[in-house]
């Protein structure tokens, strides 16, 4: 055996060689030692007189770690330290640690509660049996759960409890508590299935006298709970409590972004003030922050080109990335949240910036919104001002650099969920759009008014083509010459027409590209869209179409024909015709007395179908 | 006395046990396995106990599981010996004597001399966590084995 002593002697641990910490060999006097207690989650140092037995070691540490003396499982050099061991006996000595391990019923050792701990109460089995109301009314807590039939689906899980008000606030109470809990339910089958169903949702939600109110003040509202999609979105949010937390600080985060921006700003936060006072009147107790996510949402899914817009989250971070049909929403949103940071706070502002962008678009499409947008619309400076604020320019640089969650970003605006094909001819030219956006000539082109309005013209013909010739845009590839924008811009492949128009949609939200966006997307024949996928994309198709003819390049130009084919068969399928598609609409706004066919048609693009949206877009317009 | 073999210094049996031994008593990790001498008066630093604590979301939550490691006298360039003293149902580990397998656990199949004791119980605990473990039905808490 190598009796190598270069450890002086015997291996006792004190004496090892590097163990120098003294104190060894006076086992007599009470020396106070410290010894560090360790679990896997924290770690205290302790003072204890040396020759202490394990028991009364137990008694100093359950006091500081909560537990009881009999929960405590000392472990010191492998092995486990009996009550009536001394710490001398195990050669605990001062400096060392010993491992604790806290043994309780439901608990795993100094953890902190599971789901599986919080389901322990009653509230969790409670919400397992399901109860279709129940689960809603505990759950989506913005939804509130007294307004919403909680009691009869309370009362059907048989709860003992006679005061089914006292129960559900305690419900409440224990959901807002505990996350964990919260995602336990919320994962629940039924409940998902109670949230997905927007019907359900939207009578729950009319159910709450409060809401009533809300919603005779603002008919908005009305607006948010009879457009399914936009129910849809809210719950899936309500859903996802991260996402929650994240929309909320994002609205924080856009209401001082929107101090920032030069221009007409303090008007929409004059209307914020104006939506947001009421909806947090009636919605303080039991709806949270919900009511702006609705707001948000629901303006944003049912105008669609507003929240298209928004999305480009311009000084208008938009804090609310709808999700889309799949679950990875959520992440998407957060990992959107990452990207367009913006500059604020990194990942929680990606969030809360996609949703206060949502709010900011739902506000976008209030009339008063409307007037305001288009003077900002006419006034190509402030959008150059709105471009050059720092914050945007973090914003883009920080999506150029994760052009993943810019795509996410994009892809997540309402106006995809209705167009998959769109999203999936987006995504690959996101990376594109992101690096144009950092190409400088890019920037200084978007901030030139001049290129600005030639685009806007550009969108508007483009428009007014999509209603007067559907059917022509298709195959129009040669045509529509915007030299303009192809040296303006100044492309640099078949990627750069479709670039810098691109970016310069989604981060406009007003602006000259909104119109064509919104209308595209929304109504694909033919219009902006020419195949523009929705929002950005529509602007960035459009313009790249006009560009198409217009690039001398070859290659340039047969890559915009094939995607823009490729776009309007890809939309072609599904929208055929904004008249057909809208036939029946604009027999109703016709009967209403909306003679304008045009403009009902542009609205009823713009909004997707959504007929009480098209008439405030119709009614928003004429005063202005 | 290092002997140099190759390009890597060969550090002496004890020399490194005293290290682990030392590691073990302060703690070093995470604090989720333990490790020590059997007998503080071993002079000969072979038999050694380690302790693992069962790995939350796993079917050993909260348990402590104790084992006996034997550093040979080839140690470190041999692996130890490696067997459970409490009761245990795992992959690797004979179900009648606790004995861990070194053909089945990997750091003790291709051992090498930087591994050390913590390494061993770490990769046991780690495997505790593993699909094919994780589930596996237990023996009440607290049971030994005989030997």
């Amino acid at each position: 055996m190598a009796e190598n002593g270069e450890s002086s002697g015997p291996p006792r641990p004190s004496r090892g060689p590097a163990a120098a910490q003294g104190s060894a060999a006076t086992p007599a006097e009470p020396k106070i030692i410290k010894v560090t207690v360790k679990t896997p989650k924290e770690k205290e140092e302790f003072a204890v007189p040396e020759n202490s037995s394990v028991q009364q070691f137990k008694e100093a540490i359950s006091k500081r770690f909560k537990s009881q003396t009999d929960q405590l499982v000392l472990i010191f050099a492998g092995k486990i330290l009996k009550d009536q061991d001394t710490l001398i006996q195990h050669g605990i000595h001062d400096g060392l640690t010993v491992h604790l391990v806290i043994k309780s019923q439901n608990r795993p050792q100094g953890q902190t509660t599971q789901p599986s701990n919080a389901a322990g109460t009653n509230t969790t089995s409670a919400s397992t049996p399901r109860s279709n109301s129940t689960p809603i009314s505990t759950n989506s807590n913005p939804f509130g759960l007294g307004s919403l039939g909680g009691l009869a689906g309370l009362s059907s899980l048989g709860l003992s409890s006679t005061n089914f008000s006292e129960l559900q606030s305690q419900m409440q109470q224990q959901l807002m508590a505990s996350p964990e809990m919260m995602i336990q339910i919320m994962e629940n089958p039924f409940v998902q299935s109670m949230l997905s169903n927007p019907d359900l949702m939207r009578q729950l939600i009319m159910a709450n006298p409060q809401m009533q109110q809300l919603i005779q003040r603002n008919p908005e509202i009305s607006h948010l709970l009879n457009n399914p999609d936009i129910m849809r979105q809210t719950l899936e949010i309500a859903r996802n409590p991260a996402m929650m937390q994240e929309m909320m600080r994002n609205q924080d985060l856009a209401l001082s972004n929107l101090e920032s921006i030069p221009g007409g700003y303090n008007a929409l936060r004059r209307m914020y003030t104006d939506i947001q006072e009421p909806m947090l009147n009636a919605a303080q107790e039991q709806f949270g922050g919900n009511p702006f996510a609705s707001v948000g949402s629901s303006s944003s899914s049912g105008e669609g080109a507003q929240p298209s817009r928004t999305e480009n989250r311009d000084p208008l971070p938009n804090p609310w990335a709808p999700p889309p049909a799949t679950q990875s929403s959520a992440t998407t949103s957060t990992t959107t949240s990452t990207g367009s940071g913006s500059g604020n706070s990194s990942s929680n502002a990606t969030g809360n910036t996609v949703a206060a962008a949502n709010y900011v678009a739902s506000i976008f499409s209030t009339p008063g919104m409307q007037s305001l947008l288009q003077q900002i619309t006419e006034n190509p400076q402030l959008i150059q001002n709105m471009l050059s604020a720092p914050y945007m320019r973090s914003m883009m640089q920080s999506l150029s650099q994760n052009p993943d969650l810019a795509a996410q970003m994009m892809l997540n605006s309402p106006l995809f969920t209705a167009n998959p094909q769109l999203q999936e001819q987006m995504r690959p030219q996101l990376p594109a759009f992101l690096q144009q956006m950092q190409n400088p000539d890019t920037l200084s082109a978007m901030s030139n008014p001049r290129a600005m309005q030639a685009l806007m013209q550009i969108q508007q013909g483009l428009q007014t083509l999509a209603t007067e010739a559907p059917g022509l845009i298709p195959s129009f590839t040669p045509g529509v010459g915007v030299g303009v924008l192809g040296t303006a811009i100044g492309p640099v492949g078949p990627v750069t027409p479709i670039g810098p128009i691109g970016p310069i949609v989604p981060f406009t939200p007003i602006g000259p590209i909104g119109p064509i966006g919104p209308t595209g997307p929304a109504g694909p024949p033919g219009s902006t869209g020419s195949g523009g996928p929705t929002g950005p994309t529509v602007s960035s198709a459009a313009p790249s179409e006009t560009t198409s003819p217009t690039s001398e390049s070859g290659p340039n130009q047969q890559f915009i024909q094939q995607m823009v084919q490729a776009l309007a068969g890809a939309s072609a399928p599904q929208l055929p015709n904004p008249e057909v598609r809208f036939q029946q609409q604009l027999e109703q706004l016709n009967a209403m007395g909306f003679l304008n066919r045009e403009a009902n048609l542009q609205a009823l693009i713009a909004t997707g179908g959504d007929i009480n949206a098209a008439i405030e877009r119709l009614l928003g317009s004429q005063p202005s | 006395s290092a002997a140099i073999t190759g390009l890597r210094v060969k550090v002496p049996r004890n020399f490194r046990l005293l290290e682990e031994l030392e590691e073990g008593q302060k703690g070093v990790g995470d604090g989720t396995v333990s490790w020590g001498l059997e007998d503080d008066e071993d002079m000969t630093l072979t038999r050694w106990t380690g302790m693992i604590i069962g790995p939350p979301r796993t079917i050993y939550e909260n348990r402590i599981y104790s084992l006996k490691i034997e550093c040979g006298p080839k140690y470190p360039e041999a692996p130890p010996f490696v067997r459970f003293v409490t009761k245990i149902n795992m992959n690797g580990v004979n179900s009648s004597n606790g004995v861990v397998d070194p053909r089945a656990i990997s750091v003790l199949a291709k051992w090498q001399n930087s591994y050390s004791i913590k390494v061993v119980l770490q990769e046991l605990r780690r495997l505790m966590m593993s699909k094919e473990n994780m589930k596996l039905p237990q023996p009440p808490e607290g049971q030994c084995y005989s030997n």
